[in-house]
């Protein structure tokens, strides 16, 4: 079925990212952090981007939103150019640590990009309540930020991002702050989320566990200058969930496998 | 863990402090003629005055009683009499200098927010101005007072930009500050939902800075004020330092306590203004919050 997927045509490719480099000037040294990186993802498909942490992952998603300037190579989004700089219609963007306005309530910050789009008030509250319920904070709405404990944030930046319904969702190791309960959590929120609206998602993270619960594909990057080094298909069905997904043997049995190859990685990104 | 704070106890204590203070202000220098090992030579009335003769004095400068001494009627038009024939009478001082005050504070908040936003959010004009706003700032700018009062002359413009001057920049380096230390996370993940520029500034800039700006307000009030007093004592027809000079020039202390305690008065009052203010507008900042 993985198989079949795979064989798609040009116009099914979301995102596609070509010969993608990038050099950062640090202190009058030339650093390297991304090298001739190319992948496309289907629209629908759930992405993880892993590695160990300076691997260039997060610079590769950055570029794609287009908070960083690419040295060289081409980013399409639907098939268009992106810019830096300027935001990509369509696309949201999850931070790792939340980027909560602690000057908004909750409802204030989920209802944002609403308002920048200039949605009506009515409109905006009904789709704000909607989110709230779905994060399981409606009693917090007019509560701030600095109230909230750290997963209930996350999940309330989270909604900001969705709440303007974007077809693509750029997430970048956002629920890396949180403690392994909280993160469970978050991942059978995520994946809700996901089964429904099959947004095309690409999702940063060097937790092995978590791109396995979530990701129909893993792409593995190698310690700095960050290159894919393989990519794996995870097989599991949907819907899946993300406790009892992690006792099944196909989990242990592709954990060991993907494991021994990051593991590499590890090592040699510690070495340094 | 601390004890709990009873408000009761604390303003027993502020009320004594308060009593014992002008008591000793009252009746302590008639202590020293006596015991002069005990008081020092310090509250000489003819320099402080006493307060049971600034509170004649008040009464009298307020036109609440005539240079005699004797309570001026409401109904039979002596209040209004005094009023009349009084240039620079307590109340028509206040009301100038509070409106100076006012308008010096305004224009200094509003040019130097402005000012502080542009070159905080643009490495480019602040790397061109910076040398120039160091100089300007090294200068006490209560020196340009005069030159100020010698050009706009002695009414009230030249004491709203005296007032302005001393304000403008307190304000504009602590929201420059404010605008240079911001999140950038907040801008990204304000980009990326599609804000543009103008919408990044109004929803994200102007609120991350606002601590900083709050920050400066109350002791800009108090410069605004005392760029105002200063441009009276140089020149001016009416106003609280109006009030002081013709007090001085005639050696009375009591009448220049008058003007300072209500100088002091309107200090505390505009304060409590902006404290209320900043607790309404930075209620997100609980720790903040000021009670």
């Amino acid at each position: 079925m993985h198989e079949a997927r795979s064989v798609a045509s040009p116009e099914m490719q979301r995102i596609d990212v070509s010969g993608l480099c990038k050099t950062f000037q640090l202190a009058g040294t030339a650093i390297e952090a991304v090298r001739d990186v190319s992948f496309s993802v289907r629209r629908g498909e759930f992405v993880a981007l892993l590695g160990p942490s300076g691997s260039g992952k997060s610079t590769v998603l950055n570029m794609i939103a287009t908070l960083v300037k690419p040295t060289s190579g081409r980013i399409l989004i639907d098939g268009t150019p992106v810019v830096p700089g300027h935001a990509t219609p369509n696309v949201g963007y999850v931070f790792q640590r939340d980027t909560l306005f602690p000057w908004r309530t909750v409802a204030e910050n989920i209802g944002y990009g609403l308002q920048l789009m200039g949605v009506p008030a009515a409109e905006r509250k009904e789709r704000i309540s909607a989110c709230l319920k779905q994060a399981g904070l409606q009693d917090f709405g007019n509560a701030y930020p600095s109230a909230l404990s750290g997963g209930m944030r996350q999940r309330a930046a989270l909604m900001r991002t969705l709440v303007v319904e974007p077809q693509v969702l750029l997430m970048d190791e956002p629920f890396g702050a949180l403690d392994t309960h909280t993160k469970i959590e978050m991942h059978d929120v995520l994946l809700r989320i996901w089964e429904r609206e099959q947004q095309t998602v690409l999702f940063v993270t060097h937790d092995l566990g978590e791109a396995l619960t979530l990701a129909d594909r893993i792409i593995l990057f190698s310690a700095r200058p960050g290159q894919i080094k393989e990519s794996f298909a995870v097989d599991f069905a949907r819907p899946r969930n993300a406790v009892k997904i992690r006792e099944t043997p196909r989990y242990a049995e592709l954990f060991q496998f993907i494991w021994h190859s990051l593991g590499e990685e590890f090592m040699k990104s510690r070495s340094r | 863990m601390r004890r709990a704070r009873r408000p009761g106890r604390t303003l027993a204590w502020q009320a004594l402090i308060c009593v014992s203070l002008l008591s000793i202000w009252q009746w302590g220098y008639d202590l020293h003629g006596r015991l002069p090992w005990l008081v020092p030579d310090l509250l000489d009335p003819y320099f402080v005055s006493k307060p049971s003769e600034i509170f004649e004095h008040f009464l009298i400068l307020s036109c609440l009683k005539s240079k005699l001494g004797v309570f001026n009627g409401w109904f039979n038009g002596e209040f209004g009499r005094c009023m009349a024939r009084s240039e620079n009478n307590l109340w028509i001082a206040t009301a100038v200098t509070l409106k100076n005050t006012f308008f010096g504070f305004l224009t200094g908040v509003s040019s130097g927010f402005a000012a502080g936003l542009v070159l905080g959010r643009s490495d480019r004009l602040s790397a061109i101005f910076q040398p120039f706003i160091t100089a300007v700032n090294s200068i006490p700018r209560i020196a340009l007072a005069p030159i100020i009062v010698l050009a706009f002359g002695i009414g009230d413009t030249s004491k709203v930009v005296t007032s302005w001057i001393v304000v403008v920049f307190l304000v504009f380096f602590n929201t420059f500050e404010g605008a240079r230390s911001i999140d950038e996370g907040f801008v990204n993940a304000a980009r990326l939902l599609g804000a543009s520029e103008w919408q990044i500034t109004r929803t994200v800039v102007i609120p991350s800075t606002m601590a900083w700006v709050f920050a400066s307000l109350t002791p800009a009030i108090s410069f605004a004020l005392i760029g105002v007093i200063v441009g009276e004592f140089i020149g001016a027809e009416r106003g609280i330092g109006r009030l002081i000079i013709e007090s001085e020039a005639r050696a009375e202390a009591s009448g220049m306590m008058v003007a300072v305690i209500v100088l002091m008065l309107v200090g505390v009052a505009l304060s409590a203004v902006i404290w209320r203010l900043q607790a309404y507008l930075l209620r997100w900042q609980q720790h903040n919050f000021v009670e």
